[in-house]
């Protein structure tokens, strides 16, 4: 061991390393850093589209960054107050918590300095999404919602193509196949279940608060998991624990119920034939497809001038206005101008944008506890519907779950 | 005794075949995976081969160099193992023997103090860590990556237990010939434990892959990241996977820099620690 | 001469010390304070003294009891499972791949350790099509019918097996390592009295590496603790929450959806920290007390 040559190496890489970092730093104070958690293919397409509008040569010009964790991200740069984003994509259900700590800026100029981003432009759930009290504090990029994607060879060949008639499968329809499937084959998967449940809860008219407090154990939470819990007792789900989205494309399961942006996926499976539907309900009347949305946002930054502010507007219409490319990514555009575009109508996810009735299916939670309540479901929902907690038990369990999280998360931040 | 000898020898290889194929299978079967199309992955079945061998994740993954730049990724790695491991060698062999060879009052309470501390989870220690290297500023800085690992006290441990099994008539035959302390630490002490050293120089290479919060809090900046952070852009921590062919070709593409440094340094680690070396000064 | 003798160790010591109360005595510190706070991360931390601890160990009726012994006797399940394999088959291994007549040494061991090298994501994935019940190898193969991640015990063998698969190379390599510094002679003169293999483990290779013993079964000890990326991957925590280990409920409540819980994360975790603590002290006692 020569410990000289040991002590030369590390003097080099140290100096290299202190090199390396101090060029790091040098960010343009003109740009507009941009972060999203749009990792894989999804980062991709934001990315084009960000190339595409540095193109046009802004004054501001963007910089996304991928972060696949980025709502730590957020916590931790807001909680020392620098190197805060100029822009943010964040969820529909993150608006409300965001916004009751104080984190979002308004987006008051960005709508006064561009008088296309406002509400008509956009479709309506998902512009009113990130609106809190009168304020505006988001402008939305996209609708992504539930899906129900089918398998066309199968549906043929148990003869049930007629259940995608009314444009909505059943509970009736689908208890209608119990015993009459081949073993191995599955009527429907347990993929994005939570999703499907608070669907189920919209369809009956019911919701997951009461004046502002959290409303789980409801009878409408109750039916609807009564409902689903009936199709597994049947033996037409996938079982609990297994891959239920794999296995409707390796062509085993008639109805997937997973999201929009995994078209993209299935479209990489040769011999899939698969089409998409909206989420089963209890009847054609009423349907509910639960969605969230990719919004941008304005995290507080007093470094954030008012010019860059109007970079930021300058971008948001761009996007507005050319986010055609956002659609390979699966997810429903949320401006009009595009979605209303004809090359819109390639994509599989204009089924929910091709009239009233589909685009009203689209439901956005707002609620300021929703996340609570999806985690609340998320947790104990398969023990639920696959009899592992009786529905009573596990009602009972989520309503005190939400409650004491409600309790502990209130510090008025 | 002879056939003693056979027994042993004929048990060992049992014991470490079956082990052996039961470890390599995943490894083909992940690797395969990387060379099949979606449709083959979801089709019903388990073939440990492609059928169809292609190679289209791969041109996917090296493709994408603006969002997932991974050679750009391994590069950046391997400046920062490399500078990361060449200190904590350093500081690790200084303090370990500090801690086993120094007299000094409370040295093992201060050590075991240390241990214990670096027990706790270090879970919300996010904010007030990233609050410190903001200081220093070392957000999308290497520094971040290769500094604050140097206060681990694992590898310590680890050294200073191997330094407590070297016996005492080392230092002190030395000192009768009058060595100074930094020649007994840099001449006698750590040569013998070498292969240690190789040990925990492999262990900081190797990094910590279920570290997922640091390196992805630290960067920002796509080009400056290293494997670890990068592939959590391409691979959802939360199994939200979609294509499986192309998460498992840029997991293999990932380890090919650590497995080379393994096979090079497997020679060392187990080369006899010789306790008989010379106490040559 | 004695200011010389004073200044000495602090040349050595001084540099990690500097390291270590920089960059984990002051965040740990800061971690332990907010355990007898109310915090979302954002705003200032609210001072609320021992409330957190006082849910976490006395509340039956509160959500946060439940998942913090829940969490608790799951994460001492996965320790009391885990800790005895990740030291008895690296030893194994070793004690095999030591025996003078094994060839292909490096093959096997490569073999052994490579797995930890890959993603634990990757892994996760690798393991969980293998255990698929259309496409994997475990029921094609064997003809089963069944769904590992749903169903006890197969949920914990599939957390098991993925942990074992990417952890034994850790502590193979240290044993390697240590048997390596045995001197030959030992065995050698053990040979020469008749030993058997088994007798010669026992007597000379035990002892020899009984300092790297203690460090492997402290740290892995403190590592199972600390597991939650496996169980998360491969069974999400189910069935019923039976895989679901305290390091999972802690991360979901400081970072998971909605407004983040972090001073009764924190209150978690220092909780933990606090028993890894005394079972590692114990650990070291015992192992250590016939020594110095």
């Amino acid at each position: 061991m020569n410990l000289k040559k040991w002590i030369r190496l590390s003097i080099i890489t140290l100096s290299a390393s202190l090199l390396l970092s101090g060029c790091g730093k040098k960010e343009d104070p003109n740009t507009i850093v941009f972060w999203n958690p749009l990792t894989g293919d999804d980062g991709a397409y934001m990315d084009n589209m960000v190339k595409a509008y540095n193109k046009t040569e802004p004054e501001f010009p963007v910089k996304s960054v991928v972060t696949s964790d980025m709502y730590t991200k957020i916590y931790t740069v807001l909680n020392s107050k620098k190197d805060v984003p100029d822009l943010t994509l964040i969820h529909a259900d993150r608006v409300p918590g965001f916004v009751k700590a104080d984190m979002l800026e308004p987006m008051t100029k960005v709508l006064k300095d561009k008088k296309e981003i406002k509400e008509s432009n956009y479709l309506p759930q998902a512009w009113s999404a990130g609106e809190v009290e009168n304020v505006q504090y988001t402008v939305p990029l996209d609708i992504h919602s539930s899906a129900m994607y089918y398998n066309k060879d199968l549906l043929k060949k148990y003869g049930v193509e007629h259940f995608l008639d009314d444009d909505v499968v059943t509970f009736d329809e689908m208890m209608s196949l119990k015993g009459k499937l081949d073993e191995g084959d599955y009527l429907v998967n347990n993929a994005l279940l939570s999703w499907v449940i608070l669907a189920e809860v919209i369809n009956l008219n019911g919701d997951i608060q009461k004046d502002g407090q959290p409303a789980v154990n409801t009878p409408e939470m109750k039916q609807a998991l009564e409902s689903i819990k009936k199709i597994v007792e049947a033996g037409l789900m996938t079982p609990n624990g297994e891959d239920g989205y794999l296995m409707f494309q390796s062509g085993n399961v008639l109805f997937s119920t997973d999201g929009t942006w995994t078209s993209t996926a299935h479209d990489e499976v040769d011999g899939l034939n698969y089409g998409v539907t909206n989420i089963y309900a209890y009847s054609p009347d009423k349907f509910t497809n639960r969605a969230s949305s990719h919004m941008f946002s304005m995290l507080k930054n007093e470094a954030r001038t008012d010019e860059k502010e109007k970079g930021i507007a300058e971008f948001l219409e761009y996007v507005r206005e050319n986010s055609i490319e956002w659609a390979k990514a699966g997810q429903i555009v949320a401006s009009k101008e595009v979605v209303e575009s004809p090359e819109f109508k390639d994509y599989k996810q204009s089924y929910f944008t091709s009239n009233e009735k589909e685009l009203d299916s689209l439901h956005i939670f707002t609620y300021e506890y929703y996340p609570y309540i999806q985690e609340a479901l998320d947790t104990y929902g398969l023990d639920i519907i696959y009899g592992d907690t009786s529905i009573e038990e596990g009602l009972a369990t989520m309503q005190k779950f939400v409650e004491d999280k409600i309790a502990e998360g209130d510090n008025g931040g | 005794m002879k056939k003693n000898g056979a027994i042993s020898k004929w048990l060992a290889y049992i014991f470490l075949s079956v082990l052996c194929v039961i470890w390599i299978v995943p490894i083909i079967f992940g690797l395969m995976t990387s060379f099949r199309s979606q449709s083959e992955v979801v089709s019903s079945g388990f073939r440990l081969l492609p059928v169809d061998w292609i190679v289209d994740n791969y041109i996917a993954i090296l493709e994408n160099t603006s969002t997932a730049p991974i050679l750009q990724w391994l590069v950046n790695s391997l400046f920062i193992a490399v500078s990361h491991t060449i200190l904590v060698v350093m500081v690790v062999s200084l303090t370990a023997y500090g801690y086993s060879r120094l007299r000094f009052k409370y040295r093992d309470q201060l050590f075991f103090l240390l241990l214990g501390i670096s027990m706790f989870p270090g879970v919300v220690n996010l904010i007030p860590s990233y609050k410190i290297i903001e200081t220093f500023g070392w957000v999308n800085s290497p520094l971040a990556m290769i500094i604050p690992g140097l206060a681990g006290m694992g590898n310590i441990f680890l050294v200073r237990q191997f330094m407590k099994g070297i016996p005492k008539e080392f230092d002190e035959s030395a000192r009768v010939d009058g060595a100074g302390e930094f020649t007994i630490y840099s001449r006698i002490i750590l040569p013998m434990i070498k292969p240690v050293l190789i040990v925990t120089g492999l262990f900081s290479f190797t990094g910590s892959w279920n570290d997922f919060l640091w390196p992805v809090i630290v960067y920002s900046d796509v080009e400056k990241m290293p494997i670890t952070a990068g592939l959590l852009l391409l691979q959802d921590i939360y199994g939200n996977y979609r294509m499986i062919g192309q998460l498992m070709g840029s997991a293999f593409l990932a380890i090919i820099p650590t497995m080379l440094l393994f096979l090079f340094a497997q020679k060392y680690f187990v080369q006899s620690m010789n306790l008989n070396a010379g106490v040559k000064g | 001469m004695k200011k010389k003798a004073n200044l000495k160790p602090i040349l050595y010591i001084g540099p990690h010390l500097l390291l270590f109360i920089v960059f984990i005595c002051l965040p740990t510190v800061y971690g332990i304070y907010a355990s007898f706070t109310k915090w979302n991360l954002i705003g200032e931390p609210q001072w609320v003294g021992l409330d957190n601890y006082k849910t976490l160990l006395f509340d039956r009726s509160s959500t946060f009891h439940f998942q913090f012994t829940n969490g608790l006797k799951n994460t001492l399940l996965y320790v009391v499972l885990m800790v005895p394999l990740l030291i008895v088959i690296p030893l194994l291994i070793s004690v095999a791949l030591e025996n003078k007549k094994i060839r292909f040494k490096s093959v096997f061991q490569g073999i052994l350790y490579i797995p930890g090298l890959v993603s634990i994501s990757a892994a996760a994935l690798i393991w969980s099509l293998m255990f698929h019940s259309k496409l994997g190898i475990a029921n094609n193969l064997f003809g089963l019918n069944i769904s590992w991640a749903s169903q006890q015990p197969f949920a914990w063998f599939l957390v098991i097996i993925v942990s074992l698969w990417g952890g034994i190379g850790g502590n193979m390599i240290i044993y390697r390592a240590a048997i390596a510094g045995i001197s030959p002679d030992l065995y050698e003169s053990a040979e020469i009295d008749g030993a058997s293999s088994f007798r010669k483990f026992l007597n000379i290779t035990l002892p020899s590496i009984k300092f790297p013993l203690i460090y492997t079964l402290v740290m892995t000890t403190a590592g199972c603790f600390n597991v939650f990326a496996q169980p998360l991957m491969m069974t999400k925590g189910g069935p019923k929450q039976s895989t679901h280990v305290l390091m999972m409920y802690i991360r979901t409540l400081a970072f998971g959806h909605g407004e983040s819980i972090a001073g009764m994360a924190s209150a978690m975790a220092v909780l933990l920290g606090l028993i890894i603590l005394v079972i590692s002290g114990f650990q070291y006692y015992v192992m250590n007390k016939n020594t110095d």
